[in-house]
């Protein structure tokens, strides 16, 4: 992880100087967990980096999140093009702690198990986002947002990733995690509409996002448990927002929420995500976002909440 | 972790009235606020001239005089921040047609007026106001 974050800062720098767009600076938001540019938790309908209508910019994100038993980290790229289309690619990998597989294995053979292995799960999220109408940022004399669509085509790679025990056997052979909680598919295409508009000089001289997005999806935490349960294969619609105030030229602080359907019930009940953030933008070339996350229920771990880093990369 | 639910909550409600709060009318217009004319006059004297020297979108102002530019920036944000002028100059349609100026030209010297209000020593919060009542100069500039 350390090493990773190395390799990123000996980019940041190299690149401070490079093209990174002429759109003004923060109004790409950052990348968001899903590899989406946006606030941490949702998407924007802003198109991420700063590319104008004629130009075309690339970012890299790597983020971490702990959540005590579990981490997330996560890692990806990204292309702004001509500020109508952007495309990214990102990898998450959630790390379970031995000690709650451990407990999984426990309460399954009334305490018969109780030592197993670390685990993770990994997912893959392809996605594309279209800028429909508006102008969020310039069109200061109107009402209206800037309104986006996108998709994410999600794939977790762990569905059928078994659980080992120290000594390397696998008691439930062929069945990751996803699938022992009762997910039904290990793939699934996230939709949605976010309308996203930026208040110049509201409030008090101060400058204000606002951002709400409309989501339908049959993902269980997001796809890192799967998709559908056997029970209940349709997608819901969830709602997800952003707040973002800039109180200086480079520095945004804000909270978000994001709804989540509880599909699976039980162990992996799921409650809406929430966070406060603070994102630094000291140039066109990097950001550097904190936040503190609160995803409710996970797995065996009631009150999930924890820290967030994010590093962005413009290019 | 309801305490930090709650606090989020709050975070949503005060932003809200904040914005709410926004209703209140100042009786001091944002022109006389900044200092008035002295203070426009030297925020776009500062930008004109990166504005002119800048490799991208300097050829745009090529025959046109600074001190003419000047004048009708100056008469224009004076108008569109509060302040006792009309602008009678040629409309920013008119000025603009045929010049195909693209959004990233727009995008520079945005930046640059941003830049020089800085410079000139405007507050991040006039800085935004006077921002916002410009902001729509982009649709009447860009691609005609």
């Amino acid at each position: 992880m350390t090493r990773k974050i190395l390799l990123v800062l000996s980019l940041l720098v190299s690149s401070v100087h490079a093209e990174s767009g002429s759109r003004l600076i923060a109004s790409g938001g950052i990348t968001g967990f899903e590899g989406v540019a946006g606030g941490g938790l949702t998407p924007w309908a802003f198109i991420g980096g700063y590319a104008s209508k004629e130009e075309v910019s690339y970012s890299a994100n790597i983020q971490y999140l702990n959540l005590n038993d579990y981490a997330l980290s996560t890692a990806g790229v990204s292309v702004g093009i001509f500020d109508r289309v952007e495309l990214s690619v990102q990898r998450q990998k959630l790390d379970i702690s031995s000690g709650l597989t451990s407990n999984v294995f426990a309460l399954l053979t009334d305490g018969a198990i109780t030592n197993a292995n670390a685990a993770t799960i990994e997912q893959d999220i392809f996605a594309a986002k279209i800028k429909v109408l508006g102008d969020g940022v310039f069109a200061q004399d109107s009402w209206l947002p800037q309104v986006s669509v996108g998709a994410q085509y999600k794939k977790n790679r762990d569905f059928n990733t078994s659980l080992l025990l120290p000594d390397g056997s696998a008691p439930l052979p062929n069945t990751g995690v996803p699938k022992l909680l009762g997910a039904a598919d290990d793939s699934g295409i996230d939709v949605y509409v976010s309308a996203t508009k930026l208040w110049l000089g509201i409030p008090h001289g101060f400058n204000l996002v606002t951002n709400l997005t409309a989501r339908y999806t049959k993902a269980n935490t997001f796809g890192l448990l799967g998709f559908g349960s056997a029970t209940d294969d349709s997608a819901a619609l969830e709602w997800e927002g952003s707040l973002a105030l800039l109180i200086s030229p480079t520095t945004a602080i804000g909270t978000e929420f994001r709804t989540q359907s509880n599909r699976l019930g039980g162990l992996a009940e799921e409650n809406t995500a929430v966070d406060a953030f603070i994102a630094y933008f000291p140039n066109k070339s990097v950001s550097i976002t904190a936040a503190y996350v609160d995803v409710g229920n996970l797995p065996l771990q009631e009150d999930s909440s924890g820290f967030y880093l994010t590093l962005n990369a413009n290019f | 972790m309801i305490i930090f639910r709650s606090l989020c909550t709050t975070l949503f409600l005060a932003f809200t009235l904040l914005i709410a709060g926004c209703a209140s009318t100042n009786e001091q217009s944002l022109y006389d606020e900044i200092g008035g004319h002295d203070t426009l006059n030297t925020i776009y004297g500062v930008a004109i001239n990166r504005i002119y020297s800048d490799p991208t979108i300097g050829h745009y102002f090529k025959g046109v005089p600074k001190r003419h530019l000047r004048e009708q920036l100056v008469a224009q944000t004076c108008d569109l921040i509060g302040g006792p002028c009309e602008y009678d100059g040629k409309t920013m349609l008119e000025s603009h047609k045929g010049l195909n100026i693209e959004e990233r030209d727009f995008y520079i010297l945005v930046e640059y007026v941003q830049g020089a209000m800085r410079d000139v020593g405007l507050t991040y919060q006039q800085e935004n106001k006077i921002l916002q009542k410009l902001a729509p100069i982009k649709t009447q500039t860009v691609y005609l």
